[in-house]
């Protein structure tokens, strides 16, 4: 796990979620549902963005992975009707009947490159969840050769993959065996990381993510998150929905970023009450360009 | 009104008394709930012994927020400005929350936060222009606190906050 002040690490990873190209076989790592979600998120948007077939085969089924794409900004409902975008289950697309083979994973990928070129689109993304290999299914040990596969078959296309691991969940040894397959290794820019503190980049919307516990002990990694999303166009998401605890000088400081922006950009403070009321006890309401927003809403 | 900021020089608590002050029918010498030695690397278990606690007693959510925020801005408080390391004892009683937090280190006149000598019931102005740097704490603490006081001198600095709440249970 990345423990850094001062400078950004990003585990391992050499590359940002946006960075990506038309052909990477890229491996994800995350830590939590919230990293993944907004990681996959700044994935699909910048693949609707570029005129591209995007799908997402997720563990988490449609019925939780649509609403959060689109609290993420992402313009789920018309790229669902236009057919740009597809979001599915593991079965039926990797899996048949709780099954893997790496052979039928390969056709169903080839039938995907094929349909989107039929349709038109520029080119094919898939964000591909590979929580299914933690669970007892049958044929897991051809997840290897599949990744080896898959990486010869993207290799001068216009299809990109985006291979996301539990890096919590997985153990090393199957993240070791099955990284070389891949061209790219994404994470999210995490500026502090301990047992009761992460700070990281959120790359949808823009800005950065604050969860556990804070105090003036971290203002340095704070600072230095809060610098880099300023230097971003437009207004920043300070997402705090996984903060239980902010003392007097983070909160300011948050604060103090805010009142520094040009007055076309806003801040969105998103918390729960609790976290909510220190910011309120500091003024906040009558920060211009601050809006608290609550971590509540879905 | 009880005066709110002393400059008496009083030292830290002895062994086992509660902090003498009024306000709340808190019988001499009553054993703390909590009784914990802090540093600046143990201030997160300032924070979750006083917020178990609270919890326990019963408050609310939104008051266990008061009382852990304005126990961490002391400790931190007592840290930053203080002897860089300090004691945090808490009673609960059926009136409500005292917390002491008390540190060897005398405050220079200016940096402990007192910079606009607000008592209490001076903190209803809003927070901008941003009060003295080192100030902001102790402004928050009053600001939640149903009491604060803070008696600093040459032997030490010790702060004493209550939160008044109706139907806490006695723990302690």
């Amino acid at each position: 796990m990345p423990r850094e002040v001062g400078r950004v690490t990003t585990a391992g990873a050499d590359v940002q979620v946006t960075e990506l190209t038309v052909d990477d076989h890229a491996c994800l790592t995350f830590g939590e549902p919230e990293e993944l979600f907004d990681l996959t998120a700044a994935f699909v948007r910048d693949g609707l963005a570029g005129g591209l077939k995007v799908v997402w085969v997720t563990e988490a089924g449609a019925q939780r992975a649509t609403p959060e794409l689109a609290r993420r900004g992402i313009p789920v409902e018309s790229a669902l009707a236009d057919g740009q975008l597809a979001v599915a289950g593991c079965e039926g697309c990797l899996l048949s009947g709780q099954a893997f083979s790496a052979g039928a994973a390969m056709r169903w990928l080839s039938g995907q490159m094929a349909a989107s070129q039929q349709d038109g689109f520029g080119g094919l993304r898939i964000a591909m969840d590979m929580n299914w290999a933690l669970r007892p299914v049958s044929g897991v040990e051809e997840l290897p050769e599949f990744e080896e596969v898959m990486a010869a078959a993207l290799a001068g296309t216009t299809a990109s993959v985006l291979c996301q691991y539990d890096r919590e969940r997985f153990d090393p040894v199957t993240l070791a065996t099955v990284a070389p397959f891949h061209t790219r290794s994404v994470a999210a820019a995490t500026y502090y990381a301990d047992a009761l503190l992460r700070i990281c980049r959120q790359y949808a919307p823009p800005g950065i993510r604050v969860a556990g516990e804070i105090d003036y002990r971290r203002q340095e990694p704070l600072a230095l998150a809060l610098a880099e999303a300023i230097r971003l166009d437009g207004d920043i998401t300070v997402n705090l929905a996984d903060l239980t605890f902010i003392d007097g000088p983070c909160a300011r400081m948050i604060l103090d970023a805010a009142r520094g922006l040009a007055t076309s950009r806003s801040v969105y403070v998103r918390c729960h009450p609790v976290i909510t009321d220190t910011f309120v006890l500091l003024g906040a309401r009558d920060v211009a360009g601050v809006s608290l927003v609550s971590a509540d809403d879905r | 009104m009880t005066d709110d900021v002393h400059r008496s020089g009083r030292a830290p608590a002895g062994e086992g008394d509660s902090p003498p002050g009024p306000g709340m029918s808190i019988a001499a010498r009553v054993q703390p709930a909590v009784d914990q030695s802090f540093d600046g690397d143990s201030l997160y278990a300032v924070r979750a012994a006083v917020a178990a606690h609270a919890s326990a007693a019963g408050i609310p959510a939104a008051r266990i927020r008061d009382v852990v925020l304005a126990v961490h801005e002391l400790a931190a408080n007592a840290v930053r400005h203080g002897a860089g390391q300090g004691r945090m004892r808490l009673w609960i009683t059926g009136g409500g929350i005292r917390c002491e937090v008390a540190d060897a280190g005398a405050r220079p006149s200016g940096s402990d936060g007192d910079g606009d000598g607000a008592g209490p019931d001076a903190g209803s102005h809003d927070a901008a222009p941003w009060p003295v740097e080192h100030g902001h704490g102790l402004w928050l603490v009053r600001k939640v606190a149903d009491q604060a006081s803070l008696d600093t001198g040459p032997s030490g600095t010790v702060a004493v906050i209550d939160f008044r709440f109706e139907s806490v249970r006695a723990t302690s």
